[in-house]
């Protein structure tokens, strides 16, 4: 924290030559600048997210399919009383959220515990690239990481199943049996994000005062109860931060799901992301898609609703 | 004491050893990528994998004669970095009011621009897609580059907001105190400061938009085609799925983002925490 | 007189010259243009790549007859996007992509929005193309019309395909495997294309169980069986309908009470009792995935596409032998009976193509199914579908597929399904049906049956092509 009359010299150093006030002179008005500042972010804001909005709410009650050339036909209730009836939909719900807990759960865990074991690394020779090799997973392109993981997969081509055949002699089918897919698709998950939560920790642990770190360690504080007494204060809410950003992106999961199963086998796989996209871009069923997509978002505004909850939490804190 | 110094060290270099295994677990199957890419086809399908072997620069050289690839990686960096550039001014002037001003409703226009963001991608596309086909946007670059540019709004907002609010306002009181001008204010004095939000909402956004594949593939036409929209029109382009083909572009593809988090590390934490944590992990 | 009769002779000449003329009145006149045309093709498959690689031959053809220069652009997407990529352009009435290679199911998605030419007016219109004579019947049915069984026609085929077996020559006639097989079945292998074709069902499991050998690395068969795009339906079907089963009634949309028969449930377990007999992962077998099983040599035969002849010529040169797929037996014990699924792809035209562009499409047809681009296409691996070319003597021997694919070529043998509009989402319900089943996710058959013979109909119901509509239960059915 810079102190006031620092601040005030370092104004004054910078204003050495003052700037003309012109024609901008009209914008000084705070009362006109606060807005103008936000126009731009406003039209963006409105064209892209509110009008697609109300268009998306609208079209829920229609029936809309591209390619039987008919035109729309008001059906009211009628799509969101087949979605509550599917046995599909709800299938697919359900294995959106078992992929979202037990994903999100093993990815905070692992993280945190990778988290707790990079903080002391300072002095880890060739630091910068280990890290960015632990972050890569992140940045692939996850269209990318699901082609390839069908490669490592693969029963009879890929190198997994050669290990696993040489020490077990069995070849399993990852993304072919209906017992073995969900789970490996949950493990290329951990793989792309598991460094995620790791970054979170480190952000939390880093949040701590050094002088209170130092303080434990004088006090000769067990590991346990540094965490409790020190770390968790601190760093709680950047960690829940990360457990929240990871839980509501899982629950978009598409693109890396997609490339590896389609859903499968069976609906083995099948996330409402997939369903989603499926009705909309494989059936053109513009109509359904829409009443799932409000009903997506609903569950989404629901998870954003605690998440700010939190921040407002944080803001109180600090 | 020699006796201790020397237990410390081993454990230092195990620990040290650990970190590295660690590290390179999780980057093992991005070695075994850039391994394939340096194979012929079917040296990739052979098992026992061939661990020695020539490898190739064959793969790439042939990635750029496919009909598309220049093009699309053309259009994978002018489109990312002009609409991340757009976001990221955007995002910076309204950060600026919400910091200072705080306008009425500041917090729903929060509120409302993150969730957007959580919803999955389909539903999304779904209205853009019909609104671009009535406006004639479809397929557009302009339309692309816009729609790619509000996606990475809400980001830059939150991350610029938290570094905004950062930077005392005392800064703009004395200034405005001294006969500066708002315009001043925000360019040269709040800017420079929170050029560390900057680069992150940059890099963040920046991942996103390059690795994006659903909407280009909707809502894009021929003109706009990216990169990952060529990975999946080419994965199985010569009647067996062209590993060969995955691999090269994935790794290809990669390398820029790679260098991005080597060089700009601290940024993605900056980034990943909505600018609360500022400094270096 | 001379100067008279000479001047006549140029009259007559003219006159003559000016019938034709007429007749092609409704040309647009494209002397010295340059036009660019645009194709969307399929890509990985090479029949389609092959109608795009031949195209630019077509500019001579135009430069010569008509007098204009025309260029082909290429686009391409994989089978199981390239519609929703078609269908996501067509639908903002773009004219993107000029000519359209699209699968034949896919006619009815197309054509009942309006984004395609209906090509009754521009057939009657034009005696090159009224003159071409298809093959047989089933190329009319299976790629050019909507709704199916209709004179409608919407599409020109551009590759026609059935399915074939291939079987590995070296393994088949080698003495000790068949001193082997004689020995423990007390049988004869097949020999010969004659052996094939009276080839029934159950004696070609004990091939597949002969050959199955995981020991070695070595099964029975591949054939599709993946969730993707339309792969485990288009196989199930195989065993359906040689079976003597039906998937619907195309006349009444009827689909409960036609598809999940107990018949067709036997037929199901049959599809499925066939997985023992192929490699681990064959459950998400599509194209791809069983040519790389044969051109690995995992397999010893394959029931797949002839379009992809070309491309399964390996492990080695003369290995593969080309056969007509088994008969099964009607109703599980009598009659041998054959159908198999239709392949092929007809291509279409962008009913939001500008005048000209119209006519060059319409000028590529023409040059297309003229005889010696026929045969140029045959030569080069592709199906051709007109008769003359098929019927000519040798045609049998120019590729080593053609004979099978010739003699699966007529409705008695190959049928398609479903031009309907709404095909993708019957489609995704059925794929994931069977794909249940045979994943065994799903234990009984007929429940697979059940789900899937409810939804299809239901689709059909609510979109209007049927008056029929499914039975409420059904709607309670899971997959479990």
């Amino acid at each position: 924290m810079m102190s006031d009359s620092s601040i005030d010299r370092m104004v004054l150093q910078k204003f050495a030559t003052t700037s003309g006030r012109g024609w901008l002179s009209s914008l000084e008005n705070p009362k006109y600048l606060q807005h103008l500042l936000l126009v731009p972010v406003l039209i963006f804001f409105i064209v892209w997210n509110v009008i697609p909005l109300f268009w998306l709410a609208g079209m829920g009650f229609y029936k809309y399919v591209l390619v039987t050339g008919e035109p729309l036909k008001f059906v009211g209730l009628h799509n969101f009383i087949e979605i509550f009836n599917s046995f599909e939909i709800w299938h697919a719900l359900s294995n959106t959220f078992l992929f979202v807990i037990i994903g999100a759960g093993t990815q905070t865990i692992l993280g945190i515990i990778l988290g707790f074991i990079f903080w002391d690394s300072k002095g880890l020779p060739g630091r910068r690239i280990a890290l960015t090799l632990i972050f890569t997973p992140m940045i692939m392109a996850p269209l990318a990481s699901g082609s390839f993981f069908r490669i490592i997969y693969d029963p009879i081509f890929g190198i997994l199943n050669y290990f696993i055949k040489s020490i077990f002699g069995v070849t399993i089918d990852f993304l072919g049996s209906s017992s073995w897919a969900f789970p490996s698709v949950l493990i290329v998950d951990t793989w792309m994000w598991t460094p995620f939560m790791m970054l979170m920790t480190l952000a939390a642990l880093g949040s701590v005062p050094k002088a209170e770190l130092e303080a434990a360690e004088v006090e000769n504080l067990s590991w346990y109860q540094r965490l409790i007494n020190v770390v968790l204060p601190h760093g709680k809410f950047i960690l829940m931060l990360g457990i929240l950003l990871r839980t509501i992106d899982s629950f978009k999961s598409m693109d890396i799901i997609f490339t590896m199963t389609r859903g499968g086998p069976g609906n083995a796989t099948e996330l409402i992301g997939i369903t989603l996209y499926r009705q909309a871009f494989n059936a053109f069923t513009m109509g359904q898609a829409s009443a799932l997509a409000i009903i997506s978002l609903l569950i989404a505004i629901a998870f954003t609703s605690i998440y700010l909850h939190v921040l407002k939490k944080k803001e109180s804190f600090a | 004491m020699e006796d201790r110094n020397r237990n410390k060290n081993l454990k230092r270099s195990l620990y040290y050893i650990l970190l590295w295994a660690i590290s390179l677990l999780f980057f093992s199957p991005i070695i075994w990528m850039i391994i394939c890419s340096l194979k012929t086809r079917t040296q990739i399908i052979t098992l026992p994998p061939e661990w020695l072997f020539v490898p190739t620069l064959k793969n790439y050289i042939a990635l750029f004669d496919m009909f598309n690839f220049t093009k699309e990686l053309m259009n994978s960096i002018f489109m990312s970095l002009s609409a991340v550039t757009i976001a990221v001014v955007v995002s910076f002037l309204a950060a600026y009011s919400f910091s200072r001003f705080k306008p009425k409703g500041t917090d729903l226009i929060m509120f409302m621009l993150l969730s957007m963001r959580m919803v999955p991608a389909a539903a999304v596309i779904v209205p853009i897609y019909l609104l671009y086909s009535a406006s004639g946007w479809k397929g557009t670059h302009l339309g692309m580059i816009l729609f790619y540019a509000m996606f990475s709004i809400p980001f830059s907002v939150w991350i610029l907001k938290g570094f905004i609010d950062g930077v005392s306002e005392r800064f703009d009181e004395t200034a405005l105190a001294n006969g500066g001008s708002r315009m001043h204010i925000i360019f040269k004095l709040v800017m420079p400061q929170v050029k560390p939000g900057l680069i992150a909402a940059f890099i963040f956004n920046i991942i996103f938009v390059w690795n994006e594949f659903l909407f280009n593939y909707i809502i894009g036409g021929k003109k706009t085609a990216t990169v990952p929209v060529g990975l999946a029109q080419g994965f199985s382009a010569g009647m067996s799925i062209q590993w060969d083909f995955i691999a090269t572009l994935t790794t290809f593809y990669s390398i820029p983002l790679i260098i991005f988090i080597f060089f700009f590390q601290k940024y993605l934490l900056v980034g990943m925490t909505f600018g609360t944590v500022k400094g270096e992990v | 007189m001379i100067k008279t009769l000479k001047q006549a002779f140029v009259l007559i000449i003219c006159i003559g010259m000016l019938i034709p003329a007429a007749a092609l009145a409704d040309r647009v006149d494209l002397k010295g243009e340059k036009i660019t045309m645009s194709i969307l093709g399929i890509a990985g498959w090479f029949p389609s790549k092959l109608g795009v690689d031949m195209s630019p031959a077509f500019a001579d053809y135009a430069k010569n007859k008509y007098g204009y220069d025309v260029q082909f652009t290429f686009e391409e997407a994989p089978f199981e996007t390239l519609f929703q990529k078609a269908a996501a352009s067509l639908a903002t009435k773009s004219d993107d992509y000029n000519i359209i290679v699209s699968d034949s199911q896919w006619l009815g998605g197309f054509a009942a929005p309006g984004w395609i030419v209906k090509l009754n007016d521009m057939i009657d219109n034009n005696p090159n193309l009224k003159a071409i004579e298809y093959y047989d019947q089933i190329v009319v049915d299976t790629y050019m019309s909507y709704p199916l069984g209709s004179d409608n026609y919407w599409g020109f085929p551009l590759e026609g395909d059935t399915m074939v077996l291939y079987v590995r020559q070296d393994k088949l006639l080698d003495p000790n495997e068949r001193k082997a097989f004689k020995d423990k079945y007390d049988l004869d292998m097949p020999k010969t294309f004659e052996d094939f074709e009276a080839l029934t069902y159950p004696d070609f499991v004990k091939i597949l169980e002969f050959f199955t050998r995981p020991e070695q690395d070595f099964y029975g068969i591949a054939q599709h069986y993946s969730k993707v795009y339309d792969f485990v339906c288009t196989a199930a079907h195989n065993y359906i309908w040689s079976r003597g089963g039906r998937i619907w009634d195309n006349k009444t949309g009827q689909v409960w009470g036609i598809l999940n028969t107990e018949e067709n449930a036997k037929s199901l377990a049959e599809y499925k009792a066939s997985l023992q007999y192929a490699p681990p992962g064959a459950v998400n077998y599509g194209n791809s995935e069983v040519m790389e099983a044969w051109n690995g040599g995992k397999v010893f035969c394959a029931i797949m596409w002839a379009a992809v002849g070309q491309y399964m010529m390996e492990p080695k040169d003369g290995q593969a032998m080309i056969v007509p797929p088994p008969a099964h037996l009607l109703n599980g014990d009598g009659k041998p009976n054959r159908v198999y699924s239709m392949g092929g792809q007809p291509w279409v035209i962008n009913a939001f193509n500008d005048k000209q562009k119209m006519q060059v499409a319409e000028d590529f047809m023409e040059w297309w199914y003229t005889e010696d681009v026929q045969m140029e296409f045959a030569r080069r691996g592709g199906n051709p579908v007109i008769k003359s070319v098929l019927n000519k003597p040798g045609f049998e021997d120019i590729k080593p597929w053609f004979r099978g694919y010739k003699w699966m070529l007529t409705t008695s043998k190959g049928r398609d399904f479903w031009h309907n509009p709404m095909y993708a989402v019957m489609m995704a319900k059925q794929q994931e049906a069977f794909h249940s089943y045979i994943t065994g996710q799903v234990k009984d058959p007929n429940v697979a049956l059940d789900y899937a013979a409810y939804h299809v109909q239901k689709i059909l119901y609510d979109h209007g092509s049927t008056k029929l509509k499914p039975p409420a239960e059904g709607a309670k059915i899971e997959l479990k």
